[in-house]
């Protein structure tokens, strides 16, 4: 046996059972497992000892599902799950920006970037919400290369969501070393459905550890008629098979009749996140709210709803629900996060500054916090503490942010004026990261005020391959090709800009100008 | 085929084209018009390189047919074949001497070379022929490019005659009156484009100008309202309405705008300018000095940046580098303003006799330009005096 020897070495005088139990308490699994797997060994029907066991190799596998949502490439591209194919303005997460003008009020696609998804750039990165490709989404996005790609250029994301959990599933079974501890498919289901205890256990064990909804599901049915469909907690574990499945209306079904039965927070959740699937976001609101008037104070709630806000474009709603938020929690990090963006793009970087300060003070130390902090002093007018600020982003940034905070570096040196740096900047930006799309268009824009039209230009096609979703690129590249008098070029370039960026002025006076030219006998 | 000319008139592009397709294939020699139509349909759609090659069938099946040859040429001109175009407009003007279409079309090809005198002329043929709007404002830019200003305002005062209602042309006038300084002209100009089409963003930009260049705030600001409905994100126009603010004393919206109109457009080096000038009232010095050098980097030949420099720099008791800035804002061609801030500075700082220097240069000044609108500024005659008064005694 290859266990370590200091867990095989039980005290003289104490119950391995005990012991094991308050390994598990004390959240030290590896030990507990290698003693429950000696014990077992010893007596295989020791049911305790099974159950600490399940317990802790559950606990192991345990991720927080409620945060965790991350759409994999199967779910992206035969996503059939939305109700209407063409939904009204303002009622789908696919289509942020058709909600009523000025009913959001925050800062539009000029002032605010964007993401692929076409929404504004939130405070915080979180699965899920940076990129929702969709397949009948926008135009230009559609693409099956497009579901594969990642929130961020040059990432990817998952092939289907159940694919993360299953590669997390066997990882953890191979260092067990000890083979498959419960064999779920021989398993008398109906048997462990009368016993609730062990069955739970059992639940959680073949939904974390074994990644097996399927099987999950069968046992959930059973302990459901076993208490006559009067257990909540049952009918919430169904519901998450069913989620798990992609049955989703089954799923709603079973989250609803469990709220029905106990009002618990956690089902809340989890039947909002089902009508975020359905891409209900108003629905999912509902949820939110009425829960959060039931539950007062309970943070999650109101920080889903301005997740759900934050996406559908109406960041004002989504700032007042992040400010109820810090009113309770008040180190809660993704609320302050998204408050100092909404600050720092709505002209008030004195504001954000505070923010990210405290972000600081609370211990979340690294790039990105001062990277921002940085940038809000520079628009703050702190010079001194600006490049401070980015000394240390330098020194905690790994290779992904450094080519931001490059990014970022050139930002300020066009502020200053001294264009020089500016280039060489973008250019180290770019250096680290290839597909850095901001970084290149930027890098056109100089070219091409230097004169280098076609350098400028090749910039933006690279910057136009990398991000489909921004408008500059492909406005730029509309206006250098007016310049150079090709007008055919120009005008598709700066169709691809009015489908990023609709309400973008000056393509659509380019786009007039065009049309008149091409109108005119 | 009329049907055919209907729906293309009305614009119903997609039906236009079934029905052209449908009409090809009854008959049996293909029709020029047929093919004229679906090119332009195509050309409107973006597809211009398909719809010259429509044009280039439709001219090869009827050669007397000039509408199809002047439709190719205009295609060139679009795809920026501009020598060939010129070619092919040629070949026309040799059969319709006297078509006002194809000089004017011509005139736009030389002016896409670059070769406005060459334009210029063609255009005066064409106005000879008929005096067209589009013609006039083409010449008048050509004129303008050329440097030619009085030229251009003849000929928008001719073109006014003809035509006295296009906004357009009201508004270009206008312009041109303000660079030439007639402010009331201009601004007559400007006021009647702006009431035939009140939403024209640049015109707005030019009569708030002038607005607040009479200290006019209010009514600027109300019609700056106007235009940022249409234009939001519009760098110039967030710092007029920046320098609006503080012209009524209004400095931290003054500044707030102003960083607004950097963000949106952080090339304009004008933007930066105004910034330290504001952070300049502000008495904020080392933010001013910032700004300035940032406008200065951007553009290094306007000597007001120096000057304005030179004050931050003597603010923040730099006084060796504001010397600097002085002299570099004097070289670049010293008015009046700068020698008086100049010798204000070095006073100041108990250099008596090359502020006496100064003082001297702003009297000459004084005295070659007693038209120029700085010797009737209160404030500078006001500071001349006092430097005078202050310097006098020693100079006994």
């Amino acid at each position: 046996m290859e266990a370590s020897p200091q867990a095989n070495a039980v005290p003289a005088g104490l119950d391995p059972v005990w012991l094991a139990n308050s390994y598990l308490t004390r959240r030290k699994f590896d030990e507990c497992i290698t003693l429950c797997t000696d014990l077992l060994r010893a007596n295989p029907y020791d049911q305790a000892v099974w159950y600490i066991k399940t317990r802790a190799l559950t606990l192991q596998d345990w991720i927080d599902d409620i945060e965790v949502e991350e759409e994999g490439v199967a779910e992206v591209l035969l996503d059939e799950h939305a109700v209407a194919k063409a939904p009204r303005p303002g009622t789908s997460l696919a289509r942020p920006m058709t909600g009523a003008k000025g009913a959001g009020g925050g800062p539009s696609a000029a002032v605010r970037p964007m993401t692929s998804s076409g929404r504004p750039l939130t405070g915080f990165a979180r699965p899920g919400t940076s990129a929702r490709p969709g397949t009948s989404a926008r135009p230009g996005t559609s693409s099956v290369e497009a579901a594969f790609g990642g929130g961020r250029p040059g990432t990817s994301r998952p092939v289907t969501s159940g694919g993360r959990f299953v590669r997390l599933g066997t990882a953890s079974l191979n260092s067990d070393g000890s083979g498959v501890f419960i064999n779920v498919d021989k398993l008398d289901l109906r048997k462990y459905a009368g016993r609730p205890q062990l069955a739970r256990a059992l639940c959680n064990y073949i939904l974390y550890h074994e990644h097996n909804p399927k099987k999950a599901m069968e046992l959930c049915a059973h302990a459901t008629v076993s208490c006559n469909y009067k257990d909540w907690w049952w009918k919430a574990q169904l519901g998450k098979c069913y989620y798990q499945l992609g049955l989703l209306r089954d799923a709603e079904k079973q989250f609803l009749s469990s709220l029905k039965t106990c009002d618990i927070v956690t089902t809340s959740l989890e039947l909002a996140k089902v009508y975020i699937r359905l891409d209900q976001p108003n629905t999912a609101l509902e949820v939110y709210t009425q829960a959060a008037a039931r539950h007062p104070g309970e943070v999650s709630l109101l920080l889903g709803a301005a997740r759900v806000y934050d996406a559908l474009n109406e960041t004002v709603k989504g700032v007042e629900l992040y400010k109820q938020v810090l009113q309770y929690d008040a180190s809660n990090v993704e609320a302050i996060a998204c408050l100092a963006s909404f600050h720092f793009y709505t002209d008030q970087p004195e504001i954000a500054l505070r923010f990210y300060r405290r972000l600081l003070q609370m211990g979340v130390k690294n790039a990105e916090v001062y990277n921002n902090l940085g940038l809000c002093c520079f628009y703050a007018s702190q010079y001194d503490m600006a490049l401070d600020c980015f000394e240390k982003a330098f020194q905690l940034a790994d290779d992904t942010g450094m080519a931001d905070v490059w990014y970022n570096i050139g930002q300020i040196a066009i502020g200053i004026g001294d264009l020089g740096l500016a280039y060489q900047a973008f250019k180290v930006a770019v250096s680290m990261d290839s597909s850095h799309a901001e970084a290149l268009t930027n890098l056109g824009v100089l070219e091409s005020r230097k004169g280098n039209l076609a350098a400028a230009r090749s910039h933006y096609q690279a910057a136009q391959r990398a991000a489909e979703h921004a408008y500059e690129p492909w406005y730029n590249a509309a206006l250098l090709a007016m310049r150079e008098g090709n007008l055919e070029d120009s005008f598709k370039l700066v169709n691809k800009a009015l489908a990023a960026f609709p309400d973008h002025t000056d393509s659509q006076e380019l786009h007039a100008q065009l049309l008149k030219q091409f109108a005119a006998l | 085929m009329q049907r055919c000319y209907q729906l293309f008139v009305r614009q119903d592009f997609e039906e236009c084209l079934t029905l052209i397709e449908d009409l090809s294939g009854t008959i049996s020699v293909p029709s020029d018009f047929l093919l004229c139509i679906k090119g332009l349909i195509y050309r409107q759609q973006g597809e211009v390189q398909q719809s010259l090659q429509l044009f280039q069938q439709a001219a090869a099946l009827n050669p007397n047919s000039h509408d199809a040859t002047k439709q190719v040429a205009r295609t060139l001109h679009l795809l920026a074949r501009y020598q060939e175009a010129i070619e092919t407009y040629e070949e026309v003007e040799a059969a319709l001497p006297a078509d006002w279409e194809v000089l004017h079309h011509k005139g736009l090809c030389y002016a896409s070379l670059g070769d406005h005198s060459k334009a210029t002329d063609v255009w005066l043929r064409a106005i000879s022929i008929q005096p067209r709007d589009a013609t006039q404002v083409e010449l008048i830019k050509s004129y303008m490019q050329l440097g030619n200003t009085r030229e251009a305002l003849q000929t928008g005062v001719d073109a006014l005659e003809v035509s006295p209602e296009n906004g357009e042309l009201l508004s270009l006038i206008g312009m041109l009156y303000m660079q030439k300084g007639e402010v009331y002209r201009a601004f007559d100009l400007l006021g009647s484009a702006l009431a035939l089409c009140p939403r024209d963003t640049r015109t707005i930009l030019a009569a708030g100008s002038i607005m607040q260049d009479h200290s006019d705030y209010d009514v600027a600001l109300m019609k700056y309202r106007v235009a940022a409905v249409h234009a939001p994100n519009s760098p110039q126009l967030w710092n007029n309405i920046g320098m609006c603010l503080l012209g009524q004393q209004k400095y931290v919206a003054a500044i707030s705008c102003l960083k607004k109109a950097l963000y949106l457009g952080p090339f304009e080096w004008m933007i930066s300018h105004n910034l330290g000038i504001v952070h300049l009232c502000t008495q904020q010095f080392a933010s001013a000095f910032h700004y300035f050098s940032a406008s200065i980097n951007l553009n290094p030949v306007h000597a007001h940046s120096y000057m304005y420099m030179g004050m931050a720099l003597a603010k923040l008791d730099d006084f060796e580098n504001a010397c600097h800035a002085y002299d570099k804002a004097v070289q670049l061609g010293g008015d009046m303003l700068i020698h008086l801030n100049y010798a204000v500075t070095l006073y100041t700082h108990d250099e008596h006799d090359a502020a006496r220097q100064h003082a001297l240069q702003v009297e000459e000044l004084f005295k070659t330009h007693p038209e120029s609108p700085q010797c009737s500024e209160s404030r500078i005659l006001q500071h001349r005096e006092r430097l005078a008064v202050l310097l006098a005694p020693d100079s006994l």
